[in-house]
C-alpha cells in the first residue's frame, strides 16, 4: 500500500490508475496509445477487426472499444489519457466522455457546468 | 551567469490550445480565459527570457506505461509537436536549449536527482497547450524550452515533497550555468478536475483558491500534504498540482505573486499565476 494514497479508497466513483490497474489493462492501453500513430488510425478506421487482431484484444476489450462504452472501459482499467486518443479518433469530446463515466447524457452533464458552450 | 526572473503556474488542459487554434479569443465563452493570460504574455514579452524550464506531464503520448519515467529531462535542441490522435497541432516545433539542459543533467545527477534524459521526443499538450497563450509563435517561438516530465498518471507518482526538492535542485542547477541566460520556470497542470469514474467532473473552487493563495504565501503547507489530500480536495487529476510545487521550489522565498486568473467553464479549473523574483526589477543589471 502506498501511504500517499491512504484514504483514497473511501472516495466513491474514483478509479486510481496504479501499477495493478496498469498491468491488468496494459494490452488495451497499448492499443489506445497506438492511435497516436497515423498508420494505426487508418487501419482502425478502415478495418477495425484487423486493428484489434494486431493488438491481440480480447472479445470484451473489442466490444468496449467498438461500442465506445466509456464507463466500462474506465472500470476495466483504461487510462483516461489513452481513452482521450480514441475520443479524438472517433470525434468524441472530453465532456461527452466524462458524461459517459457519470452515466449521464452529454446534455445532462452540460447542465451541471458553468459555461456549457466552452467546448 | 544564468538568472531566474520568475515563475509561472498554469493549467495545461488541451482545450486551452484548442480554443487558441480555433481563434476563440473573442468568443464570450472563452474570452475570460484569454484575458487572464494577457498580463503573463505581456510580462514575458517585456522580460524576454531565453529559456522556459517547463515542468509538465506527458499524457501517455510520448511515453507509455511499459516504460514510464518518474522524472525525465529533455536535453535536445528541438522537440516535435506530438500527435495525440488528430495529427500534430499546426504550431512550429519547440526549440530546446541543449547547453543549459546538459549542464542541468550533470548538476542534477551530482545533486542526487538521477533522472531519465530524453532527446527529440515529441511534447504533447502538457507543454504546448498553455504555451500558445504565453508566447507568440509566428514565425517561430521566441525562445527555447527545457522540458522536465513528471509522472502524475501512474501511481506511485513522486511525492509533493520530492517535487518541491526537485524544484530546489533545478534552481541550483540553473543558477550554476556559466552563460548569461534569462530563465523563467513554468509549472503546469490542475487545478481541480477528475477525469475518471462517476466522480468525473468534480471541481472545488474553494480549494483551488486556497491553493493559489498557499502556493504564493505558504507553499510548505502544500508540500506537507499527501496525494490523498490533493485527490480528495481537487480530484484525481488535481494531483497534477505537484508540478506547481516543483516550479515554486525553484523560486526564491522572496518571489512575489504579481498576477493570477481563475476560470472554471467546463471540467477543468483553468488557472494561471505569475511570480516575479526581486532581482528581475528593471535596471538591476549584472553585478
Amino acid at each position: 500500500m502506498n501511504p500517499q494514497l491512504k484514504g483514497v479508497e473511501k472516495l466513491a466513483g474514483t478509479y486510481l490508475f496504479d501499477l495493478a490497474t496498469s498491468a491488468k489493462a496494459l494490452r488495451l492501453n497499448r492499443f489506445l496509445h497506438g492511435l497516436t500513430f497515423a498508420a494505426n488510425r487508418t487501419l482502425f478506421k478502415d478495418k477495425p477487426e484487423a486493428a484489434f487482431d494486431k493488438a491481440g484484444l480480447s472479445a470484451e476489450e473489442r466490444r468496449m472499444v467498438r461500442e465506445l462504452d466509456w464507463a466500462a472501459l474506465m472500470r476495466y482499467g483504461a487510462s483516461f489519457f489513452c481513452l482521450e486518443k480514441l475520443g479524438r479518433v472517433k470525434g468524441v469530446s472530453n465532456p461527452e466522455m466524462v458524461a459517459g463515466f457519470r452515466g449521464e447524457s452529454l446534455e445532462e452533464f452540460l447542465k451541471t457546468r458553468n459555461v456549457p458552450g466552452a467546448r | 551567469m544564468a538568472e531566474i526572473l520568475g515563475g509561472i503556474g498554469t493549467s495545461h488542459v488541451p482545450t486551452i490550445g484548442g480554443a487558441y487554434d480555433r481563434n476563440k479569443q473573442n468568443d464570450p465563452d472563452w474570452a475570460p480565459l484569454f484575458r487572464g493570460y494577457e498580463p503573463v504574455k505581456q510580462w514575458l514579452a517585456e522580460k524576454t527570457p531565453d529559456v522556459l524550464v517547463f515542468f509538465y506531464n506527458d499524457h501517455a503520448t510520448t511515453f507509455f506505461f511499459d516504460h514510464y519515467p518518474t522524472f525525465a529531462l529533455g536535453v535536445s535542441a528541438e522537440y516535435p509537436i506530438a500527435d495525440e490522435g488528430l495529427g500534430p497541432r499546426a504550431v512550429p516545433p519547440l526549440k530546446g536549449h541543449a547547453g543549459l539542459a546538459r549542464h542541468m543533467a550533470d548538476a542534477l545527477v551530482n545533486d542526487e536527482f538521477d533522472l531519465t534524459v530524453f532527446q527529440e521526443r515529441p511534447l504533447d499538450h502538457g507543454c504546448n497547450s498553455p504555451l500558445s497563450l504565453l508566447w507568440p509563435h509566428a514565425p517561430d517561438w521566441p525562445g527555447a524550452l527545457v522540458p522536465i516530465e513528471i509522472n502524475v498518471l501512474q501511481h506511485p507518482i513522486p511525492t509533493p515533497a520530492r517535487c518541491w526538492k526537485l524544484g530546489q535542485a533545478v534552481r541550483r542547477s540553473v543558477l550554476s550555468y556559466p552563460e548569461d541566460l534569462k530563465v523563467v520556470i513554468v509549472g503546469t497542470g490542475g487545478l481541480s478536475h477528475q477525469m475518471n469514474g462517476e466522480r468525473a467532473g468534480f471541481n472545488n473552487e474553494k480549494w483551488d483558491r486556497k491553493f493559489l493563495d498557499l502556493i504564493a504565501r505558504d507553499p510548505r503547507k502544500l508540500v506537507a500534504m499527501r496525494h490523498a489530500d490533493y485527490i480528495r480536495l481537487g480530484g484525481t487529476e488535481g494531483a497534477e498540482e505537484i508540478m506547481w510545487l516543483a516550479m515554486r521550489g525553484a523560486l526564491s522565498p522572496r518571489a512575489r505573486k504579481i498576477h493570477q486568473s481563475y476560470y472554471l467553464p467546463m471540467t477543468t479549473a483553468m488557472a494561471v499565476a505569475l511570480f516575479e523574483e526581486p532581482q528581475a526589477k528593471p535596471a538591476s543589471k549584472k553585478r
